[in-house]
């Protein structure tokens, strides 16, 4: 599904180069449940941001099912991404203004979606994360966890073949993140959507059934 | 997707009160200065368009020097319509205006009533104007003398009804003159260069026709479609040499055109459309107080200038605000949203804003029409501001408004990289402060420029009201038409003059106001008339107590007297009349009044009167002289006391005392004279409040973005307070680039402010000085607006204690 290679970014800080990625080799199969981990500024964010598309690679090639991504332009790329890719964060990003129906409901409005189809996938996906009665509420009035699991449904309401998260869990207390994790389990298990996580913790990284190692933007460990 | 657009720029704009809120009272402020100014220029543009033949009727002008005077004229000689007809085939029809007395005296009951919109016009009237009958057949009205045609509102105010045709209409002239109604149109539109009331019959305007020399017809000609006016106008002097010519060397031995022109004398018809009249004809005398083509030009960048302020304000809101949509952007374009679809959403919320701005606009437009009345001096109704070509300019304009200032933050905002601002990492980018520090200062060199401006229409107008006019305005009560007291007038004289409060009196229709009657005539320094020798000048005739009442100043000799036998032919001149005889003291020496035929009556000159503004002060004082002739259809009263409307109520028992039936009309001298000067007064009153309204708008900008930028400097200020820096400090430190771009925005608006009023000023022959301290105060004022706007909001980001700022990280 995903084929990385020689995948190399850095910033030029005057003379020197600096490498936030150094020559990434990596192939991702469909139905991996992958977890990126390692210390703080080792590069997992920005690689889980060149697979979903919303960064590019200064080198390196970069296949997506048989697509060459490293040579679309922005608009095919977004084209692509909006079709296969689901996003969760870790700080949610649901729009305030918007109610938990009209969030969970804007990625069709981008994918030009019928008002009936909508109707019924968003039904679906509230009454999957026993989230109906909270449908008119806005972000502001929910928990953590409940925004979260928003952010989860509106990442799956197009039905993506990949969830790339960054840090799911990461502003919300153990039992609220156990909750997301037999989730994302689930998914992947049931559904067979392939999850790609970056995470600090052991705990959760046991969750997948692969753990990559990233130092200093070269992948260390990859089993 | 429309709707979920419509719903998330709601819910935005709602959620954000207080940037809405001044979005939306500036926006809306601009839109009802627009609206209003619109209002006002689309009528003015629109003047005498109902004439089904507007675009073929021209009026005829003459521009006339003679003897060292220059006269635009908007009149013609009586013979000259008939003539031009009769030589050029182009011209389908002609027809005159005369209506040199100005009013008439109509009888009401068995009361007299002064009626000024009355004009003597040939029976060729209607053929050439339109206007819709209501009674009798108007074509044909005038054909017969003593005939007049009404308008609806005359016919009811005298006979209470329309249904008047073949009634008689009783004026004074002579005495009692009948005219017999013949017609009776609907009252003339107010978009006319002229609204007469009563038109009679030309036969009877008592003129002696036939006088080629002589001007004063308003003539107009209907052209035959197809005729360019241009090639006509190049006609004209080939009616001179055939008509004019001929008569002149008769009168005043001039032996050709050559030879008058070398002199530096000059004549010269042209034509002006009917259409131009009211906004581009400024001539003498022209039938009503026309409008200013310069005021419609001003009025509509103002209006224009107000809309880009407030868009301005817009724009500079809305990025501001950028960071605080950023986040929204960025989820928006990972969840997989276009730029398009960004874009189009912002337009929808700035769209929406502009809807109800327009719709507050609206609103305020038509509760401030009563005001805005007063100031444009027009009568606007509240039908006037609905009519079809506004309503869709209120459905159009919002959309034009909400994409001129959304397109710019919609641009912005949505080319946001959703990684940089979900990282937020974002902070505003001060990249962009450049381009809102671009835009406060085009507001403000607006806003001052309008304040230098409304400083100097002032200065202006106080210049006229104490400048030394060489005569004492105050304390003149003037009562007209005393003619009509007849063989009364000594004895009304002497019985006002035994009130108590009265000091003085004198007899003369001759006032230093422009409202006042008016006589010129040719001079000449030697005994027989050439073109070298005559001299144009206005003659006044006064009593003995005309100098003293109006507190003249001689220069040279005396003034009339009754010890003198001989006043009667003596005469004084002013000043310039000295001058352009080219004597300092001309006492002793004679003046020859031209007579028709050219035969000349000697005048000694027994006095200088030094000169005194007989006329606005937009023109140089000219030659003027006095003869001892009291001109008696008004007397001016010297009153002295603090109970001024008794005084009236008693001289006005004396009146109906001596004139049963007249009716008594009186004016106080100073108030004619601030009234020749109220296109200025509200020329000012309108730069006022438009100075007013951009500085507001401009401010409600500036406090919007002093706001934000508190706001964004949080941190910043939380730190610094921490590191021991004072309130003070602080607040400077907000407040100094503010006063920066006003500082820039006055270095850019003095010499456009100076140019601009340097021209307006040009307007008057007698005018104050362009002092540097009108700029510096504009500057100033300026200044201390943007601090006290900027300074609230600095003071309260200074004074919040630094922990609460700090821990929200």
């Amino acid at each position: 599904m995903i084929k990385l290679e020689h995948i190399s970014k850095w910033v030029n800080q005057g003379n020197n180069r600096i490498f936030l990625l150094k020559d990434i080799n990596l192939g991702i199969e469909e139905g991996e449940f992958v977890s990126i981990m390692g210390p703080s500024g080792s590069g997992k964010s920005t690689l889980l941001n060149v697979i979903g598309m919303l960064d590019t690679a200064d080198e390196g090639s970069y296949q997506f099912y048989d697509q060459p991504v490293h040579t679309l332009k922005e608009k095919q790329r977004s084209q692509l991404y909006k079709q296969h890719i689901g996003f969760v964060f870790q700080a949610y990003h649901l729009i305030d203004e918007l109610t938990v129906y009209e969030n969970i409901e804007t990625p069709l409005l981008y994918q030009d979606t019928k008002s009936s189809d909508r109707k019924a996938l968003v039904a679906d996906m509230l009454d999957r994360f026993n989230i109906v009665g909270k449908k008119d509420l806005f972000p502001a009035q929910l928990s953590g966890g409940q925004q979260q699991l928003v952010g989860i449904a509106r990442a799956l309401i197009a039905k993506p073949k990949l969830i790339l998260a960054d840090e799911p869990t990461g502003n919300l207390n153990s039992k609220q993140g156990e909750e997301i994790m037999d989730i994302f389990t689930q998914l992947n298990k049931e559904d067979g959507v392939t999850i790609i996580q970056v995470t600090h913790s052991e705990k959760n990284a046991a969750y997948s059934n692969r753990i990559i190692h990233l130092l200093d933007g070269r992948i260390e460990h990859n089993r | 997707m429309l709707t979920n657009h419509w719903k998330i720029a709601y819910r935005s704009l709602v959620k954000n009160k207080f940037f809405t809120t001044l979005n939306i009272v500036g926006l809306a402020a601009g839109l009802t200065c627009f609206l209003l100014i619109m209002l006002y220029v689309t009528n003015e543009l629109r003047y005498d368009q109902y004439h089904e033949n507007a675009d073929r009727i021209y009026r005829i002008n003459s521009d006339i020097v003679m003897g060292g005077t220059e006269l635009n004229l908007a009149v013609a000689s009586d013979p000259m319509g008939e003539l031009l007809k009769k030589d050029y085939p182009e011209i389908e029809e002609y027809t005159r205006i005369y209506n040199s007395s100005g009013a008439k005296m109509i009888k009401k009951g068995s009361a007299f009533l002064n009626e000024t919109n009355v004009a003597h016009v040939d029976s060729t009237y209607f053929d050439v104007f339109s206007a819709k009958a209501v009674a009798g057949d108007l074509k044909n009205a005038l054909d017969e003398p003593n005939t007049v045609v009404l308008s609806r509102s005359m016919a009811e105010k005298y006979f209470g009804t329309t249904d008047v045709i073949g009634k008689n209409l009783e004026t004074n002239e002579n005495g009692s003159t009948l005219y017999k109604i013949t017609g009776v149109m609907e009252d003339v539109p107010k978009q006319s260069h002229y609204r007469p009331d009563f038109l009679f019959a030309m036969e009877n305007c008592g003129y002696k026709f036939g006088q080629i020399l002589s001007h004063n017809f308003q003539t107009y000609l209907l052209l035959k479609k197809g005729t360019n006016p241009a090639s006509l106008e190049a006609k004209f002097p080939g009616y001179i040499m055939r008509h004019v010519l001929p008569a002149a060397q008769q009168e005043m031995q001039i032996k050709s055109i050559e030879e008058f022109e070398q002199s530096g004398n000059k004549l010269q018809y042209s034509l002006t459309a009917l259409t131009d009249i009211h906004l581009h004809s400024n001539r003498f005398p022209e039938l009503a107080i026309n409008g200013n083509i310069q005021y419609v030009y001003i009025f509509s960048a103002v209006a224009l200038f107000i809309l880009l302020i407030a868009c301005i304000n817009f724009m500079n809101l809305a990025t501001a605000r950028s960071a605080n949509r950023a986040r929204e952007v960025g989820i928006r374009k990972v969840l997989g949203s276009g730029k398009g679809a960004l874009v189009k959403q912002f337009l929808t919320e700035s769209t929406l804003l502009a809807y109800v701005s327009i719709g507050i606009a609206l609103l305020s437009a038509v509760l401030l029409l009563p005001l805005f009345n007063e100031l444009s001096g027009k009568q606007f109704i509240l039908q006037d501001l609905f009519t079809s070509g506004l309503i869709s300019i209120y459905l159009l304009l919002p959309l034009l408004v909400g994409l001129l200032a959304g397109t710019y933050p919609a641009f912005f905002l949505s080319s946001f990289h959703p990684l940089q601002v979900l990282k937020s990492k974002f902070s505003t980018g001060s990249s962009k402060a450049g381009l809102r520090s671009t835009l406060v200062v085009v507001q403000f060199v607006t806003s001052i420029i309008l304040i230098v401006g409304t400083i100097i229409i002032y200065r202006q107008l106080n210049y006229i009201q104490t400048r030394n006019l060489g005569f004492n305005k105050d304390q003149v009560l003037v009562i007209n038409n005393t003619y009509t007291l007849g063989t009364q007038k000594q004895g009304f004289r002497n019985e006002v003059m035994k009130l108590s409060g009265v000091t003085g009196s004198t007899y003369s229709g001759f006032m230093p106001v422009a409202e006042s009657a008016r006589n010129d005539r040719t001079f000449s320094t030697q005994a027989a008339m050439t073109s070298s020798s005559g001299l144009n000048m206005q003659i006044w005739g006064i009593d003995e107590n005309y100098i003293p009442l109006l507190g003249m100043e001689m220069k040279y000799g005396r003034n009339f007297s009754k010890e003198f036998g001989t006043d009667s032919a003596a005469i004084i001149i002013n000043e310039t009349t000295a001058a352009l005889m080219g004597l300092d003291n001309p006492v002793g020496k004679k003046l020859y009044a031209g007579n028709n035929g050219g035969a000349t009556d000697p005048y000694t000159i027994i006095g200088v009167v030094k000169n005194f503004h007989f006329q606005s002060m937009k023109q140089q004082i000219g030659p003027v002289a006095f003869w001892l002739n009291p001109a008696d259809w008004s007397i001016a009263f010297k009153v002295n006391t603090g109970q001024i409307k008794p005084l009236i109520t008693r001289i006005e028992g004396v009146w109906n005392k001596m004139a049963p039936g007249m009716p008594f009309e009186y004016s106080f001298l100073d108030e004619s004279f601030s009234r020749m000067y109220d296109a200025e007064q509200r020329v000012g009153q309108l730069a006022l409040s438009f100075a007013i309204l951009t500085i507001l708008i401009a401010c409600l900008g500036l406090f919007g973005l002093a706001a934000f930028m508190a706001e964004q400097r949080n941190k910043e200020i939380g730190v610094r307070k921490v590191l021991g820096a004072s309130v003070q400090q602080i607040v400077s430190l907000l407040t100094r680039d503010f006063l920066k771009l006003v500082g820039i925005a006055s270095i850019i608006a003095f010499p456009l402010a100076w140019y601009a009023m340097n021209k307006w000023l040009e307007n008057f022959a007698f005018k104050t000085s362009l002092g540097w301290w009108v700029f510096l105060l504009a500057g100033c004022i300026a200044a201390l607006i943007a601090l006290v706007t900027v300074g609230g909001q600095a003071i309260k980001a200074a004074i919040t204690n630094p922990i609460k700022s700090l821990r929200s990280e």
